[in-house]
């Protein structure tokens, strides 16, 4: 069997559960929560890893920073066998409820991004898998973790829109903050899109490291790790529920 | 709101917090007179017929639209504005896959915004969404019925004479990018019932019936499709009690 062009990987190495970290560097923290991990690839900014979760296959893709990047992570992904995938990422709060900490769950996404609009023109609703979004909500509720649940916004230009941009960016934001979307990130939206067009089941979850409002910011990998081994749980336990139907 | 809204005529209170929004007047009276519970018609003004009544052990109201995103902006506006929370849209579509016959029933998760309306609202990239109680509530009373459903995302469009089977020219050419892109159906009021919805936090979903494919040319006999209809109803009208007791749970 060929090898996937990017991902190095080839159907038959990993899960039809995937979790998609967006740092290659986060993949190994993740996989030590799977029994028995064998790192499968490691190319560009793509880093597999397949295991067991209470006897499930399960893998971890990262996909690097981006919708270009994501796209070609969960398309090799696709044609490798993933039928269920889940981004876990960081995002920049746009509401004052939402703390630094909190657990984002989105139920679609606002796609302002370049690479969804090459596959379906920009009408199209990005939309996570529902029964995705109904495990995850169901694994943080069986857990006591707050969840927010809603729209969040995807975009490409970090320096455009984060609280490391220049100081006009919450103008830019203004109408997505007051159009009640979540927070800010850069790869749902097309993973949305393509997972809609390719039949398969795909959702995220994000934990708040910035407040785009407050500017406040977590910075200390000490303090982002943990917040990574929580939504990997969390992750796993949506796989674990969705198998059982 | 103490004030009388323009269209609609009523004002705080008036009408039941969870309402159903078929397109049709007549659809309207039917879902008020046969399905509801000691049915009260309250307005008649325009295309908005409203009755309130009750459905089980709980307080509903019926409100039609007309046919668009248009006049269904100014409904579900105006419905919020006097205290209404929940919105189940039933009404009927054209189906876009070979696997949806005429009265199969669809539960809606998103819409492509074809329309006009939404965009004077919010930037075209911002989803159309249900909201993901209402549709778990559809789901759950879907299976209770022991309904079979397809669940997706449809388009909402506001030319009926460019897609549609009485269209002119290649309408299937037209629709085929969508099609390909595994949009269930096509009609023509979801997609600005939802971003409204998102806007407002409001809690919207949808219900449909295909009554004819557009790829496959099938109709459906009139009967048949009643009785989907009348399905779609009662899944709907059960949401609507369940949502209004916070049965989010999926079953």
């Amino acid at each position: 069997m060929k090898k996937m062009h990017h991902l190095q990987i080839e159907p038959g190495q990993i899960g039809e559960f995937v979790i998609m970290p967006g740092d290659p560097g986060r993949c190994h923290l993740i996989a030590e929560h799977f029994e028995n991990p064998q790192l499968i690839a490691q190319s560009r900014e793509y880093v597999t890893y397949t295991g067991k979760y209470k006897g499930l296959t399960v893998s971890v893709t990262s996909t690097g920073m981006g919708c270009p990047s994501a796209a070609i992570a969960l398309e090799e992904l696709i044609m490798s066998g993933a039928k269920y995938l889940v981004r876990l990422g960081t995002t920049g709060a746009l509401q004052k409820n939402i703390n630094l900490g909190d657990i984002i769950i989105p139920t679609s996404a606002v796609r302002l991004e370049g690479t969804s609009v090459e596959y379906i023109p920009i009408e199209f609703p990005a939309i996570a898998d529902i029964d995705i979004v109904d495990a995850l909500i169901k694994a943080a509720r069986e857990k006591n973790l707050k969840s927010h649940i809603g729209i969040i916004m995807s975009h490409d230009a970090f320096y455009k829109g984060s609280v490391f941009a220049d100081p006009d960016f919450l103008k830019r934001e203004q109408v997505w903050i007051d159009s009640n979307v979540l927070s800010v990130e850069n790869e749902s939206s097309a993973l949305f899109t393509i997972g809609y067009l390719r039949k398969v089941k795909v959702g995220t979850i994000l934990t708040a490291v910035a407040n785009h409002l407050t500017r406040e910011v977590i910075t200390d990998e000490e303090k982002i790790n943990p917040i990574f081994y929580r939504m990997t749980d969390l992750c796993l336990e949506a796989f674990k529920n969705m198998e059982k139907g | 709101m103490e004030q009388v809204q323009y269209h609609i005529r009523c004002k705080k209170d008036e009408v039941n917090k969870a309402v159903l929004l078929p397109g049709d007047i007549e659809r309207a009276d039917y879902i008020g007179t046969q399905f509801f519970r000691d049915s009260k018609k309250i307005v008649e003004n325009r295309e908005f017929h409203i009755y309130n009544g009750g459905y089980e052990n709980k307080p509903v109201a019926v409100c039609s639209t007309g046919i668009g995103c248009m006049s269904a902006a100014v409904a579900i506006e105006e419905l919020t504005n006097i205290g209404c929370k929940y919105f189940i849209r039933v009404g009927t579509c054209g189906s876009l896959s070979p696997e949806i016959n005429p009265g199969d029933i669809i539960i809606v998760t998103g819409a492509v915004r074809g329309d006009g309306a939404s965009k004077e609202y919010v930037p075209i990239e911002y989803p159309a969404v249900a909201d993901y109680r209402v549709v778990t509530a559809l789901r759950n009373r879907a299976k209770k019925e022991g309904v079979d459903y397809s669940l997706g995302i449809i388009r909402t469009h506001d030319a009926f004479y460019m897609e549609s089977p009485f269209a002119f020219g290649d309408y299937k050419k037209r629709v085929a990018i969508w099609a390909e892109a595994g949009v269930l159906a096509i009609e023509n009021e979801s997609s600005t019932l939802f971003v409204i919805g998102s806007l407002r936090k409001v809690q919207v979903g949808a219900i449909l019936v295909a009554v004819g494919n557009l790829i496959t040319g099938k109709k459906g006999t009139k009967d048949d499709l009643q009785k989907s209809i009348d399905k779609a109803i009662t899944i709907a009208a059960g949401a609507l009690v369940d949502l209004q007791e916070g049965k989010e749970k999926k079953i």
